[in-house]
Formats: C-alpha cells, sequence, structure tokens
C-alpha cells in the first residue's frame, strides 16, 4: 500500500501523508511529489546526482512546506527526479538531508507542480505516529 | 457551513460582512443561478470571504463567474486594497504562476483553405513549439540576458528580432511593467528561468488554433478585421519555474510579516504585507520580473508560431496576416488609480485568474484600442469555445477595471482522470473537428471538456453584468498542450 493518498482539490493536488515517525514523514511526503507527478519510463541517463539539503523554519508546519518546495524547485533547477531521500538530522525545526535524483528524461512527467502551499496545511501526531496534509499547487 | 448568498440582482450575490467576524467588507460573486449551482459544489466562497480579510481591502473581495477553490485566494478572485490606509499585498493573490495569460493572434487565413494543412500545422507547432513539463527552450539566454528579460520583457524579444514594435503595443504594460527590480529575485529563481524561455508549459498552458464562429458586435469586428471563417492562435502561458520560485519564497517571508505588522487573516496562503513596506517593495519588484518573463516567454512563442505556419503554409508571417490583437496577464497585481467616493487614490489590484478589462478611453489602453476599449480574450476549454471580449467603464467603476479569465475548473484532476476516457474524448473531438497534440496522455483527460464549465456560460454573466462585452466566438480546430 502507498503511504500517501490524494484527496479531491477542484483545482490542485491534495496529498495526505502518514508514517511512524517524523522524519519518515519527510521522507514519503519528498517522495509521494514525485510519485504522483511523474513515471520513470526510460534509461536514457544512468548517472544519479546527490545532493546535501540544509534548511531551517520557525515551526514545524513551515518547515514541512519549504522542504517540499525545496525539492520541487531543486529538481526544476538541476532537471532531476529525485527517487531516494535521506534525512539525516530533523532537531528543533532544522533539517538537513541528502538525496537523490536520477535525470528528469528517464521520466514521463505528467503534472508539473507548480509549489506546495499553506492552504489548508496540516503536520500533527496521530496515534499510528504522524499524519500531514498538504494541498499542491498543479 | 453553507454561505447564505444574498441576491442583489439576476448576476450579483453578496456574502454579508457579518457571516464572518473579521470580514472587513462583503464578498461579491458574479455568477447566475446555473453557476451557482457549481460554485457551492466547492469551498470556493469559503475563500471569497477569507480575501475580506486583507487590510486595506476595498468595496468588496469580489469574484469572477469562472470562480473555483484555489489556495488561499479563490482562483478567479479581485481584490483592490487602499495603499494609503494601509492596504496589503499579497503573493497569493497573483499565485505562483505570475503573470500567466493569454494572447490572441489573428490571421488573413480562411478556415475552409486551409483544412487540408491542419494536422501538419498541429503537429509542426508541437515539434517548434517546446512544451511539457521543465521543457527547455531553443531560445537559450546568458545570466546577464536573463537579468535584461525581466527589466524589458516582452521588449527583449522584439529587440532579438522575435517580433515588431507592434506586437508591444498589443501587449498589457507594452510588454513590460515598471518597477521591476532583478536585485529582488534569487539566484535560484534565476536558474530556474535560465532554460525555460520560450516553452509552454504544461497544465492547462496550451496553443491552439481557432476559428471565428459567431460575431457579437460588428462595428468592434470590422474595426479589428475580423469576420466568420477566420482562423486565429491563442497562446497561454506564464512566468514557468521562475514565477513559481518569486511566488514561493515571498509567501514564506510574508507568513512572518502576519506577526510583524499585526495581521489576521484566516488563511497562511493569504499572507502579506503593507504594500509600503520594505517587504512588499521587495516582492513587488519581483514579482514584476517575473511578470515581464512571461511576457517575454508568451512574445517567443509568438515567434515561434509564426515560423510555424511560414514553414507549413509558405509566404511569409507578415503575408499570412499573423498579427497580434492583444496579450492580457490573468494572474498580476498591479498599482492603479481609481476615483472611489469623489477621491483620486492609488490602489493595489489582485487579479487571480481574473482579467483587466479596461473600457473606452482609458490612458491605459494603448492608443488603437482607446475607442473600443481594451480586448479582453477568454479561453475556454479544447473542445467548446473561446472569447473575445473588449472592456467597459462599468468594470472601472464596479470591480476595479476586471472580469472573468475563463472557463473555470468544474473536475478536480483526479476526478476528471477517473470518470474520462482517453479514447472516447479523443473520438468524441475529432467528430467535432478538433486535432489534439499532447505531451502527455493524461493532460488530455485532465483538461477534457467536461472538467471545466461551459465559457458560454461564464461569459453570458460577465456581458450580462456589463463588465465587459462580447465581440466574437472561436471553437477549436487544432490543441497542442503541455
Amino acid at each position: 500500500m502507498k503511504n500517501y493518498e490524494i484527496f479531491e482539490h477542484t483545482a490542485d493536488i491534495g496529498l495526505r501523508i502518514k508514517a511512524k515517525s517524523l522524519e519518515e514523514l519527510f521522507k514519503n511526503a519528498g517522495l509521494a511529489i514525485f510519485d504522483v507527478s511523474t513515471k520513470r519510463q526510460y534509461v536514457r541517463n544512468k548517472t544519479h546526482t546527490d545532493i546535501f539539503i540544509k534548511l531551517q523554519a520557525e515551526n514545524l508546519e513551515e518547515l514541512f512546506v519549504t522542504w517540499l518546495n525545496e525539492l520541487l524547485s531543486l529538481s526544476s533547477a538541476k532537471g532531476l527526479v529525485f527517487h531516494n531521500i535521506k534525512i539525516t538530522k530533523l532537531v528543533d525545526f532544522n533539517l538537513e538531508a541528502t538525496v537523490t535524483g536520477s535525470d528528469i528524461g528517464n521520466f514521463q512527467v505528467h503534472n508539473e507542480i507548480k509549489a506546495a502551499t499553506y492552504h489548508q496545511l496540516r503536520v500533527e501526531k496521530s496515534p499510528d505516529g504522524w499524519v500531514a496534509d498538504v494541498i499542491l499547487d498543479v | 457551513m453553507e454561505i447564505k448568498l444574498e441576491k442583489i440582482d439576476d448576476y450579483r450575490w453578496r456574502i454579508p460582512k457579518s457571516y464572518k467576524p473579521g470580514m472587513r467588507v462583503p464578498g461579491i460573486i458574479y455568477a447566475d443561478e446555473k453557476l451557482l449551482k457549481d460554485i457551492y459544489h466547492d469551498k470556493a466562497l469559503e475563500q471569497v470571504a477569507n480575501v475580506a480579510f486583507l487590510p486595506g481591502i476595498v468595496n468588496a473581495s469580489m469574484a469572477m463567474p469562472d470562480i473555483h477553490w484555489g489556495y488561499g485566494f479563490p482562483i478567479g478572485g479581485v481584490a483592490a486594497t487602499d495603499i494609503e490606509e494601509g492596504g496589503v499585498v499579497s503573493p497569493g493573490g497573483v499565485g505562483f504562476d505570475i503573470n500567466c495569460g493569454i494572447r490572441m493572434v489573428k490571421t488573413n487565413l480562411d478556415y475552409e483553405n486551409i483544412k487540408d494543412k491542419l494536422k501538419d500545422l498541429v503537429y509542426a507547432l508541437f515539434n517548434n513549439v517546446p512544451s511539457g513539463v521543465g521543457s527547455k527552450g531553443d531560445i537559450r539566454v546568458s545570466a546577464r540576458e536573463e537579468k535584461e528579460i525581466l527589466i524589458k520583457g516582452a521588449k527583449w524579444a522584439v529587440a532579438q528580432g522575435y517580433g515588431t514594435q507592434d506586437d508591444l503595443d498589443c501587449t498589457e504594460e507594452n510588454g513590460a511593467i515598471q518597477g521591476a527590480d532583478p536585485d529582488a529575485v534569487s539566484e535560484r529563481a534565476y536558474e530556474r528561468g535560465k532554460a525555460q524561455s520560450g516553452t509552454l508549459g504544461s497544465g492547462n498552458h496550451f496553443l491552439e488554433i481557432q476559428v471565428i464562429d459567431q460575431l457579437y458586435d460588428r462595428d468592434i469586428c470590422d474595426y479589428l478585421e475580423l469576420r466568420l471563417g477566420q482562423v486565429v492562435v491563442m497562446i497561454h502561458s506564464g512566468s514557468r519555474g521562475l514565477g513559481y520560485q518569486v511566488c514561493e519564497e515571498y509567501s514564506r517571508n510574508m507568513v512572518h510579516c502576519l506577526q510583524k505588522y499585526n495581521i489576521n487573516v484566516p488563511d497562511r496562503q493569504l499572507a502579506c504585507a503593507p504594500v509600503n513596506s520594505p517587504e512588499a517593495q521587495s516582492y513587488l519588484g519581483a514579482m514584476r520580473c517575473a511578470a515581464n518573463y512571461a511576457w517575454a516567454n508568451r512574445q517567443c512563442l509568438m515567434h515561434l508560431t509564426r515560423l510555424t505556419f511560414e514553414k507549413v503554409l509558405g509566404g511569409s508571417w507578415q503575408g499570412l496576416g499573423m498579427n497580434l490583437i492583444y496579450d492580457v496577464a490573468h494572474n498580476i497585481a498591479k498599482i492603479e488609480k481609481y476615483n472611489i467616493k469623489g477621491k483620486e487614490k492609488y490602489f493595489c489590484v489582485h487579479r487571480k485568474g481574473a482579467t483587466r478589462a479596461f473600457g473606452p478611453g482609458n490612458p491605459a489602453v494603448t492608443e488603437r484600442y482607446r475607442k473600443i476599449g481594451q480586448p479582453v480574450i477568454i479561453p475556454g476549454d479544447m473542445g467548446r469555445n473561446s472569447y473575445l471580449l473588449v472592456g467597459t467603464k462599468k468594470a472601472e467603476e464596479e470591480t476595479f477595471g476586471s472580469t472573468c479569465h475563463g472557463a473555470g475548473r468544474l473536475k478536480s484532476r483526479t476526478a476528471a482522470a477517473k470518470s474520462i476516457r482517453l479514447d472516447v474524448l479523443l473520438k468524441d473531438l475529432e467528430s467535432k473537428g478538433i486535432i489534439v497534440k499532447a505531451s502527455g496522455r493524461d493532460t488530455i483527460v485532465e483538461e477534457a471538456p467536461q472538467a471545466y464549465k461551459d465559457v458560454n456560460d461564464v461569459v453570458d454573466v460577465v456581458h450580462n453584468a456589463g463588465i465587459s462585452k462580447r465581440v466574437c466566438r472561436m471553437r477549436p480546430v487544432g490543441v497542442i498542450k503541455g
């Protein structure tokens, strides 16, 4: 079963992400935005690129949205689709991660996600761990 | 809780200020009873009420008949704030795709005479105009040139030979809004914008070949040299990754401004700052850069379209009569002067999925259109119609010179993908004589006519409410989607 589900929004895409831990929540959400918008289809370029990301925010929700937007922004600027995420630090709204991407040319991309938004955003503890809702502008 | 609307007349409905404590003005929705049923489907009306919280908002939080649920602002929203009275600007009131907009190019071709070449044209346009997600254009620019684009907009493109002065005369703001500040744009935004000049993008962006199938105002049609059966082209695109980056960075920044300036809004995506604050000035400088980038982009896209027509049909684009009718922005914030209650003042007008619609005589309208009013271009979905309208004095008095921007979404992408079969859809479009070529199969289904409101209903409302006037209607015959 996927660790995210899509909820209806007229213009955009809503994602509900679940995880056992906060680190896993960030990882699952990061992978979900590429899963929902791309499909691996070709092997045109076998090179993988690792990028180190360091972010800081004033609260958890801001960190969550900033994280997703950083991934979308890096993906667009570098022409990469990220398929592996390693969260190395997540303390006091500081995040460090190494993300691995491969050339966007290897993928069929069916939705361009413009950004993650703050609209109806939720990052909360749940009985099973953590849950987040985020609406993506498509 | 369902919002109880007060009927003002057949085309105007009010959300009273009392609906929610904190609303500074009422909400006004332009719609008829038929469209209202669709509007009630999602949370757009709640968003109209939320926009009414913005400090300095004047008259009303307005929604055009193509309104639907956005994030923060509704799509189809108009809000003007009084700068002197602490009025704010909100990046969410412009959106991620800054200066997403549309241009309409005419030709002197009759559909009947080029029918046999239509398929060649559609396929050639698909090959020559870079489209699809993350598409990179053939028009490559250096870092220095990119800075120039952000200041000069479409003027940059024309200086490169991608068009003429005449094109600039027929573009909102002459293709370059003043006050762009390239230093307010981040390195990342530059990086995202660098490879995307002259690219269409994906989603609802498109290039369409259309045929005029109905004339409404014959005098204006004569003035614009438009006739039944004539072929026109519409190009819908925006500022691509550069605009998304600007909006994202400044939205985040303005969430912090809420506390700093003691602003209370019910949704963080409505984050904003007083227009005169350094944060807002910096955002406006960056937003204008993205707007100029978008105008340069659409100018480049039109250039590629002209070259393709030349190649497929022979002759020069001038000989084919491919002159620009007009180019309008529909995601932008502008500082405009209005006379409210007998006093002339400056306002920050947010148009989020709404088009400027200045009437006859307005000095901001290019001289050649001052007699008829500013052309307003309303694209519909790929199976029905699109419209050319003109702005009116009434729009200037009532909606801060604004009108609708399209058909407006009805079904979510996921709902469309679930309920619409691609093969049936393509057969249906083919039976109507419409050729579609898209980068992704999913895009066609998500953008299917059934996913949208009927643009004819939307345009009826703005025409009957008097905030714009119908000139002519088109139907699509060739569609290129990202």
